[in-house]
């Protein structure tokens, strides 16, 4: 036990619209204080969209984020189409399935290659993993290249996809295509039955109790259910609002969420927890002995969930398009034009919910709850708690720096706070 | 060619979404391990955590310069590269993410307090306003031919 007096800063920790920093306060040897400020410059989306018609708004949302574009794109467009009574086809559901399959590849790809599997191997970045691991590099770039290549057949770009719209997609599925589509996916599933395995074995643990909240599917395709809790909640899309409160954090250019009162968790692990009853038939047979696993508490095990999920979106998209023709159709029209509603989907790092307001075709007002936003509270408990563990053991104030900052960088790391910039925290700099 | 040789290349965001380069991350997939025998990545946040902004060949940036903060990261880049090029609409003509520009007055009246609060500037800037780029590459997100044209001159 220290009677230290130590200021950690981590900074560039996590984006939410950006960069956010992360201050840790230790007096006389106990934790004070935990400060988790977001950073990043706001871009006023929610000004920037009112008054402008609606079929415009889903594509400037899209440049939200864009790591996953599509989410923004696809909650936005559903948004739309509730408050207009707008009712897309069968098959356009289909598509935002696969195009949203795409998304959950190459983003996840993204995150357990890039971000997380340096530290697993304690190296800073994959680019410098040594000789004889090399095929790593090479499974990386693969399994990403899979997905962009959907989001491309599917939806014209893996970033700001371009044929995904209101009430429909602006352009058809070029059949030709789909056979190599599906020889891709195929060949890179044993890659991931690969990681998902070693993210099995990976002996990270943190556990503390919290509430874990998802959206539910009845094919865990992540677009049409009910929310669900592990707290035992069910709710409607529409009415998610209602049982969030705005958590204001100081010094920062965002806020944060809590459910019903409490802090909870968003995210692939919470989905698995909620929902994996409805996973793809050859997903549960060859993931069998690792989705045993759940349900689970350990944080860690959201890295497990996403590459399971990985090996999801690859059998549900070879099934869908193994079995189905697409044809030209024209766009759903809306039934009115006046109108507020909501929807919510699950983007790779949890529930996105947009509610808008819109009045003869414009755009009166909009609100939205983003994945990593609602994550900030639990994620900064989950810090106090690992803060608190170090300062109770016997060890040197370097030591504890030392400790501190490689714990709290992978602890946030899996969460996978939106963006690219999840490693930005890495860097770190000492008061 | 030795590692001495090999081209100094940055990765750069300012205020924005990072889509530019996160589909630079796709157009990875097939040209990084080619690239990586003449290029070194020397700054890129996604995938690298120990970056230097120092004695740059190449810096790509993308974004929009928006707040004070932003400004003096990019000069501090210019200071440091041989070629500075932009990367995406953002960085050419400070659009989408500097939207704030076209605002209303009523649209501005609900911002103007974060602006001054956050240290902003009066106008968010392109990168080119900014500071002087030497190449550019429109798109939004950058076009894939383009890049990779545009990029392989300097490497
Ligand atoms: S140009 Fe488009 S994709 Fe590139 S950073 Fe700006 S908003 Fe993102």
């Amino acid at each position: 036990m220290h009677s230290c007096n130590l200021d950690v800063e981590i900074c560039k920790l996590s984006k939410i619209e950006g960069h956010a920093d992360l201050d840790i306060k230790i007096r006389d040897g106990k934790l004070k204080e935990v400060d988790l400020k977001v950073m990043e410059n706001v871009r006023f989306f929610n000004q920037a969209v009112v008054g402008m018609q609606y079929s415009a708004v889903p594509q400037l949302v899209s440049r939200i984020c864009g790591t996953c574009s599509i989410a923004h794109l696809t909650a936005c467009i559903e948004a739309v189409e509730k408050t207009l009574d707008i009712v897309p086809s069968r098959q356009t559901v289909t598509l935002r399935k696969l195009t949203t399959y795409s998304m959950m590849i190459r983003d996840h790809a993204l995150h357990l290659y890039f971000f997380v599997m340096p530290d697993i191997l304690g190296i800073d970045s994959l680019l410098d993993v040594p000789e004889d691991k090399h095929d790593l590099i090479h499974d990386a770039l693969a399994v990403k290249e899979a997905g962009n290549n959907l989001s491309e057949l599917v939806a014209g770009r893996a970033v700001h996809a371009p044929y995904e719209q209101v009430g429909g997609f602006s352009h058809e599925i070029d059949e030709e295509k789909i056979p190599a589509a599906v020889e891709g996916l195929k060949k890179i599933r044993p890659t991931v039955l690969k990681l998902i395995d070693e993210f099995s074995k990976c002996d990270w643990e943190f556990r503390r109790k919290t509430n874990f909240v998802a959206l539910t599917t009845d094919d865990f395709s992540f677009l049409e259910g009910k929310i669900k809790s592990t707290s035992g909640m069910e709710i409607e899309e529409k009415d998610y609002w209602d049982h969030l409160h705005k958590v204001v954090l100081p010094y920062s250019q965002a806020t944060s969420f809590d459910f019903e009162g409490h802090e909870y968790m968003v995210g692939s692990l919470a989905r698995m927890n909620l929902n994996r009853e409805s996973l793809h038939a050859n997903t549960k047979r060859d993931a069998e002995k690792y989705l045993a696993k759940f349900p689970s508490d350990n944080v860690y095990d959201n890295n497990l969930a996403q590459a399971i999920e990985i090996l999801h979106a690859i059998d549900h998209t070879i099934e869908i398009l193994e079995n189905t023709r697409f044809q030209k159709e024209e766009a759903a029209k809306p039934g009115r034009l006046t109108g507020s509603n909501a929807g919510a989907i699950e983007a790779p790092r949890g529930t996105l919910y947009y509610a808008l307001e819109i009045e003869e075709g414009k755009v009166k007002s909009m609100k939205l709850v983003i994945p990593t936003a609602q994550n900030l509270v639990n994620m900064k408990k989950n810090v106090e708690q690992i803060v608190s563990g170090f300062c109770a053991l016997d060890s040197t104030k370097e030591e504890l720096e030392k400790n501190i900052v490689r714990e709290v960088s992978k602890l946030i790391r899996a969460y996978d706070p939106c963006m690219s910039c999840a490693s930005h925290f890495l860097r770190v700099r000492w008061k | 060619m030795t590692e001495n040789e090999k081209k100094r290349v940055g990765i750069f965001s300012l205020t924005c979404d990072e889509g530019c380069g996160i589909f630079l991350t796709e157009i990875f997939n097939r040209k990084l391990v080619e690239w990586l025998e003449k290029i070194e990545l020397v700054y890129f946040l996604a995938i690298k955590d120990h970056v230097e902004i120092e004695n740059l060949d190449v810096a790509l940036v993308e974004g929009v310069v928006t707040s004070e903060r932003d400004k003096a990261l990019i000069e501090k880049i210019r200071a440091n590269t041989k070629i500075l090029i932009a990367m995406g609409t953002c960085a050419i003509t400070a659009l989408p993410s500097g939207q704030r520009n076209n605002f209303n007055i009523n649209q501005l009246k609900e911002i103007e307090g974060h602006l001054e609060k956050y240290k902003f500037l009066p106008k968010a800037l392109s990168v080119k306003e900014a500071v002087k780029v030497d190449d550019e590459i429109m798109g939004c997100p950058i076009d894939r031919e383009k890049f990779i044209n545009t990029f392989e001159k300097y490497i």
